[in-house]
């Protein structure tokens, strides 16, 4: 059936010797063309995405169209794509790697209308180089021959067009062939896609940057930057020990000047470094940008320099000379550059007179990246002043030695600067978040549900699943309104008087079939995402709304976890796992459930479930669900008390708890006082995580996805034990037990701010808990610091997370490992596991960035329209928690706000505040201790802070053109402010209030900031509930995902 | 240039093959008129000689004769144009008298050795040109010697090589695909029984592989069994036609 055929190739080796090798190739008659046109599908194999059938014509790109414009070719517009293989190997061998993925990922997307023809191995294709034949011209050749064959394959039916740079091919073939067309990309673009208006920018727009980069290869400038070393020496230099490899993080607050290689597995160990590697100066960084993997050499111990500890402002290059910066850290240069790390960029353009002073040369343009970690690049366009005002998203081409910022080209606009939609879409492109509605191929996968025809338990299932609908009570707990319910519980005694307690969770992976359109989609989004005043799902409605969602009353199917429990030493004796069919009895609230819990019955009118009932069974009803209630607490507490002695950390306390949520929303809507109820619920799942996770290992040990949260090192907590040392506290870091005791000792009953100040340290000088394959893994790693259990992984959502779907079929497949093969087949390999890891754990991390981003601008676009100077509540009370030289760190616990607020200013004035508290800035010097810092005028007057003081700042709105808004804090005065700071709980309420006032006041003006604010305080809540304003459990999770968040940060203020 | 692909999304492998496919074999018996048996073997572009003498009586020291058994002495040589670049020495390395010492092993638990005590049978196998899978094609070429010889055996030994790129075991390794650097495993199976006459291994693989490239290899090799039968088969028919039966 093969055919052979021999190739010659003749190579240059290292020495520079010629070789010739011969190579086998063998071609076969049938390669999988994938069009639905196929005369004969079955012999041509075609199993994979067919082409769709609603194009006019088919489009086969050159090899060169393929190099150079494979961004258009991305577009989804643009359907009915053949990629043939000799293309795709010429994109292979020039242009690396990267290029190579993005166009086999293109292939596997099943959105995207384009297939591969492998045309070398199919016998009529194939056309041998001939001899002195230019490599250029015999591809061309191959793709054109290919086309031809193609058109004839599918009988004729379809006309094909053959997109070519190459002038001479257009002239020779062009008319060879009748209805196979070959002309040129940008006639092909002018004559098939003339309303494409995107693709046409973005085709000027490569084509302008190539031809730059043609002439600037010509004319050869100074060199700005040392070469990079070849890969070969670099890998012989880690190997050795010269240099090491890491990942390079700009420091955000002095992007320009300092940057931190955090070194990356083995070398760490091997060179005996702790810390990170600084890289000092734009010049040592060597053109490396944020997030590259990079190659550092040391410098000798003599040129080692220090981070700096004062507080500085980005726009300001480092002026604050003679700050004396902390102690030398190693220091090193980056001499090459493993991986880059270039993604899309969200840019600004420079206003009109910033472009005059850059002077003549106006096609090239030095644009500012929204994220300061990003230098800035230049990029060649004519239509600089039209997207002036809008935020637009650009690309990295190149960064020649030669040149002092990278070059890159224009991609699509975004939106406006300061509008909410175009702020929005920034942060998701900065976050490398696409979010399109689901397509009709994956919503057709989707069960039928309408009210003419519902959804309905199939028979078939019935019989394959255990039945609950009559034996067990269900019974979800939930915030109020919650629509998409994961999780029930259940409990009842058996008839040998023991306890089964059950955790049933909403059986995601019996609608979401392993590789579907639905599942590669929600693989891709891996989460779904939260902003402050949107959400964007990981599944679509139908789902994650209605046919996952385990409500009160209808038939649902679940995974479900039962253990049996001995009725009074809770100890557990059994576990079952297992596919059931259930019926939520009731869906509670937390308070609902909190009331019964106590004893108060009377709330039993508020459950919708027990209104058309009679007295008599009503009661006896309620008496079921109240030792059901009880019994779950019971157990719960036990639990958690055996948990306790292993060490769990309590910092899910209730002030972290609080002032988190401080974070995501300016007012608090959780309720002050957590109830009982919500631990219950969440002890409860973390058990059935725990025991999923003890599963799914035994029966796969190399290749379950578990979730591990590392011990964190020990020198993250310094400043943790210097802040409480100030107060007086000792605070001992050395296991989880011990912390979580010395936290709670430390208390002061005078200011409770102090404890929520030093358990949220506590939190950030935590490691970020992160999905990992065991496989990949020695065991005991697995353990979760946090939680203090040995294993433990995500079960328990599998509506809004990604992770918990392959969980459910790791499960699934371990209860049912010796009945069918098949579904084992569908698990990941574990290097397949692995890789999918670290995706949802970076999706996940982007989730989190977003919605602090979100957030942030929520604050901002809320402060924006005040007058800082008149307005009331601009003035607040805060907490100096971290000293620096030239300010301090305030937090406000009424916003949820940290910031840095300066002692002195730009032109070295000092802040001396006045007995009627008012501060002025006056000439001076500070002077910094441990625990305090002393502002002295030069007339002698002076003032101290000390940490934990409480402080009246002012908050204002600093207005970035190029970056997001910040929020910018002033010193008033070193009093605390005294008419709120007193009651903060009747002060949240009250302003809360207010703020309805105003929006009611303000309806007609729809686009205010403020107005929006408010709506996303009260849609919020109903919108959220769905997940957010959820159980503690969760909450509790995000902490721990939260907890690095902000450390990577940290290193400026 | 980006490393080599070694097998494609679409299935395919840089020489156009499927995971479990074959490249082309052909081969001839009694190509030497001298000798007791000869074959020669192309497996693709792996070309190999097997020279078969014997059973004869020991040459050289007399000691070394097995008292109930015929003594197996294989030679393994590399001709210096068979490689890219030019070899130095044909044979006498570490590599050829370890390759020497495989196919003794091999053909040890193939030939019925105990039907010729004290005697011996050489076993030469010279290899022409090497594009990957050597030892499979030596192996094979010498099978067909030593029937050419008509040396009882238990039954063919047939060789092949198998790789693991990507989670899929690569049957018949090319030369490309054995510098790559990956696991690569060789295995000679009696087909009839299913029993191994070899396995050799040198690189890691993870003990869950394992059984999977194990069972693409033995497929290769029952391949190869049915392509040799066939050359046998043709080759005996030819021999009756010239002895007139």
């Amino acid at each position: 059936m093969l055919q052979k055929q021999e190739k010659v190739l003749l190579l240059r080796t290292f020495q520079g010797r010629t070789l010739r090798i011969v190579r086998e190739h063998y071609l076969r008659p049938c390669v999988p063309c994938n069009s639905p046109l196929c005369p004969q599908p079955a012999a041509c194999c075609n199993d994979g995405k067919l082409l769709s059938t609603e194009v006019t014509h088919y489009m086969i790109p050159d090899w060169k169209v393929v190099q150079d414009y494979l961004e258009i070719l991305e577009f989804p517009e643009l359907k009915g794509i053949i990629f043939m293989q000799t293309a795709c190997q010429a994109v292979q061998h020039q242009r690396g790697r990267r290029q190579y993925n993005k166009l086999r990922n293109l292939l596997k997307d099943a959105r995207h209308d384009c297939v591969l023809f492998a045309n070398e191995f199919q016998q009529h294709c194939y056309l041998p180089r001939e001899k002195g034949e230019a490599m250029e011209k015999w591809q061309t050749r191959s793709i054109y021959n290919a086309a031809v064959w193609y058109y004839h394959h599918c009988q004729s039916r379809m006309p094909i067009v053959m997109v070519t740079e190459d002038q001479e091919a257009i002239q020779q073939y062009g008319s060879e062939t009748e209805r196979v067309f070959v002309i040129s990309f940008k006639h092909y673009l002018d004559n098939f896609w003339p309303d494409l208006k995107a693709a046409h920018e973005l085709c000027d727009s490569i084509l302008q940057s190539r031809r730059e980069r043609e002439s600037e290869s010509q004319e050869t400038h100074g060199k700005e930057y040392p070469e990079h070393l070849p890969l070969e020496v670099l890998e012989a230099g880690i190997k050795s020990g010269r240099y090491i490899q890491g990942i390079l993080n700009v420091n955000k607050h002095r992007a320009q000047i300092e940057a931190f290689v955090r070194l990356q597995g083995a070398s760490s160990k091997d060179s005996g470094l702790v810390s990170d590697i600084l890289i000092h100066g734009m010049k040592a960084r060597n053109r490396s940008i944020h997030g590259d993997v990079v190659v550092v050499e040391l410098l000798p111990k003599s040129e080692w320099k220090g981070r700096t500890a004062a507080l500085c402002e980005n726009d300001s290059e480092d002026k604050a000379s003679g700050e004396s910066p902390s102690e030398p850290m190693s220091t090193g240069r980056v001499v090459g550059i493993l991986q880059k790390n270039w993604r899309d960029y969200v840019v600004t353009f420079p206003s009109k007179e910033e472009v005059q002073s850059q002077g003549k040369n106006a096609q090239k343009i030095l644009v500012t990246p929204w994220d300061y970690r990003i230098p800035k690049i230049r990029i060649s366009t004519q239509q600089a002043e039209a997207l002036q005002d809008f935020r637009v998203v650009v690309r990295i081409d190149s960064w020649e030695s030669t040149s002092v910022y990278p070059n890159g080209h224009f991609v699509r606009v975004l939106g406006k600067i300061g509008d909410l939609e175009g702020e929005i879409a920034t942060i998701l492109v900065e976050n490398s978040i696409s979010v399109v509605p689901f397509s009709e191929a994956q919503m057709c996968e989707m069960p039928v549900n309408t009210p003419e025809n519902p959804w309905k338990v199939c028979p078939e299932e019935e019989r394959k699943r255990k039945d609950l609908r009559d034996t067990h009570l269900v019974f979800s707990i939930d915030p109020k309104g919650c629509e998409d319910v994961d999780d029930t519980l259940s409990v009842r005694t058996l008839t040998n008087g023991d306890l089964e307690l059950g955790v049933h969770i909403a059986d995601v992976t019996h609608f979401v079939a392993p590789n579907s359109y639905i599942d590669v989609e929600a693989r891709t989004r891996a989460t779904t995402y939260y902003l402050a005043d949107r959400r964007y799902d990981m599944l679509p409605s139908i789902l994650s709304a209605h046919l996952c969602s385990l409500l009160g009353g209808v038939d649902r199917y679940a995974v479900s976890v039962m253990w049996q429990l001995d009725k009074t030493s809770y100890e557990i004796k059994k576990v079952w796992y297992g596919r059931t069919i259930i019926r939520s009895a009731y869906k509670l609230s937390y308070e609902v459930a909190q009331e019964l819990l106590d004893g108060n019955l009377s709330i039993a009118d508020d459950i919708p479930e027990f209104k058309d009932l009679e007295e008599k069974s009503r009661e006896a009803k309620l008496e079921e669900l109240v030792w059901a209630i009880g019994k779950l607490t019971d157990i719960a507490r036990h639990i958690r008390a055996k948990r306790d002695q292993c060490g769990a950390l309590e910092l899910e306390g209730v002030e972290v708890r609080v002032q988190l949520d401080d974070k995501k929303n300016i007012h608090d809507l959780i309720p002050k006082q957590p109830l009982e109820v919500h631990e219950t619920v969440a002890e409860c799942m973390i058990l059935a995580n725990h025991w999923v996770a003890k599963k799914i290992w035994e029966s796969f040990p190399h290749q379950a996805l578990l979730r591990q949260h590392p011990p964190p090192h020990q020198e993250f907590f310094s400043e943790l034990r210097e802040c409480a040392k100030a107060k007086g506290f000792i605070i001992d870091t050395r296991s989880n037990k011990t912390l979580a005791d010395s936290l709670d000792d430390a208390n002061d009953p005078s200011d409770p701010v102090v404890n929520r100040l030093l358990r949220s340290m506590a939190t950030q000088a935590m490691s970020n808990a992160l999905y990992f394959s065991t496989g990949s893994c020695a065991e005991e790693e697995f353990q979760h610091y946090g939680l203090a259990l040995d294993k433990y992984t995500h079960f328990t959502s599998p509506i809004r997370r990604y992770s918990d779907i392959i969980v459910h079929r790791l499960l699934m497949a371990a209860i049912s490992k010796d009945k069918k093969m098949e579904i084992k087949e569908n698990l990941f390999s574990n290097k397949d596991l692995e890789e999918l890891c670290r995706h949802i754990n970076n999706r996940n991390r982007a989730a989190q960035y977003s919605q602090k981003q979100s957030t942030e601008l929520f604050q901002c676009m809320y402060f924006k329209d005040k007058d800082p100077e008149t307005e009331e509540r601009c003035i607040a009370d805060g907490v100096i928690y971290s000293i620096r030289t030239n300010g301090v760190l305030v937090f406000i616990p009424r916003f949820g706000i940290k910031g840095a607020a300066y002692l002195k200013n730009k032109d070295g004035l000092v802040i001396s505040c006045g007995p009627e508290s008012c501060s002025e800035w006056k000439p001076g010097s500070l002077q910094r201790f441990q625990n305090k810092i002393t502002s002295t005028t030069t007339g002698g007057k002076s003032i101290t802070f000390h940490l934990f003081d409480h402080i009246t700042v002012r908050i204002s709105v600093q207005a970035l053109r190029c970056h997001s808004d910040t929020i910018k804090l002033e010193i008033v005065s070193n009093q605390p402010y005294m008419t709120r700071n007193t009651e903060l709980s009747h002060q949240s309420s009250f302003l809360k209030s207010e703020l309805v006032k105003e929006v009611t006041r303000s309806v007609e003006e729809a686009q205010l900031a403020q107005e929006v604010q408010v709506k996303v305080l009260q849609e919020d809540y109903q919108e959220y509930c769905q997940t957010k304003g959820r159980s503690l459990y969760m909450l509790l999770e995000e902490i721990r995902d939260l907890a690095l968040l902000d450390v990577s940060d940290n290193y400026g203020i | 240039m980006a490393g080599l692909e070694l097998l494609s999304d679409q299935g395919y492998r840089i020489d156009g093959r499927r995971a479990g496919e074959l490249r082309k074999i052909q081969a001839r018996m009694g190509v030497f008129a001298q000798a007791d048996g000869s074959a020669y073997i192309e497996q693709g572009n792996t070309k190999a000689l097997a020279v078969v003498y014997g059973p004869h009586e020991i040459r050289g020291s007399r000691s070394r004769a097995l008292p109930d058994r015929a003594l197996v002495n294989c030679q393994y040589s590399s001709a210096t144009f068979s490689t890219g670049e030019r070899k130095r020495r044909p044979h006498g390395d570490r590599k050829s008298c370890e390759m020497g010492l495989q196919l003794r092993q091999t053909f040890e638990a193939a030939i019925l050795t105990k039907l010729h005590p004290r005697s011996q049978i050489d076993i030469y196998v010279q290899v022409l040109q090497a594009d990957g899978g050597t030892y499979a094609a030596c192996v094979n070429a010498a099978t067909l010697a030593v029937m050419d010889a008509g040396i009882p055996m238990r039954d063919f030994v047939c060789a092949c090589s198998a790789g693991f790129v990507d989670g899929t075991a690569l049957a018949d390794l090319s030369h490309v695909e054995e510098a790559a650097g990956g696991p690569q495993l060789a295995l000679a199976l009696l087909p009839a029984s299913g029993q191994i006459a070899l396995l050799e291994m040198d690189a890691r693989l993870h003990e869950d592989h394992l059984e999977q490239v194990l069972e693409a290899a033995a497929q290769a090799a029952r391949d190869v069994h049915t392509l040799l039968d066939q050359v046998v088969r043709q080759h005996v028919q030819e021999a009756s036609i010239l002895l007139g039966d």
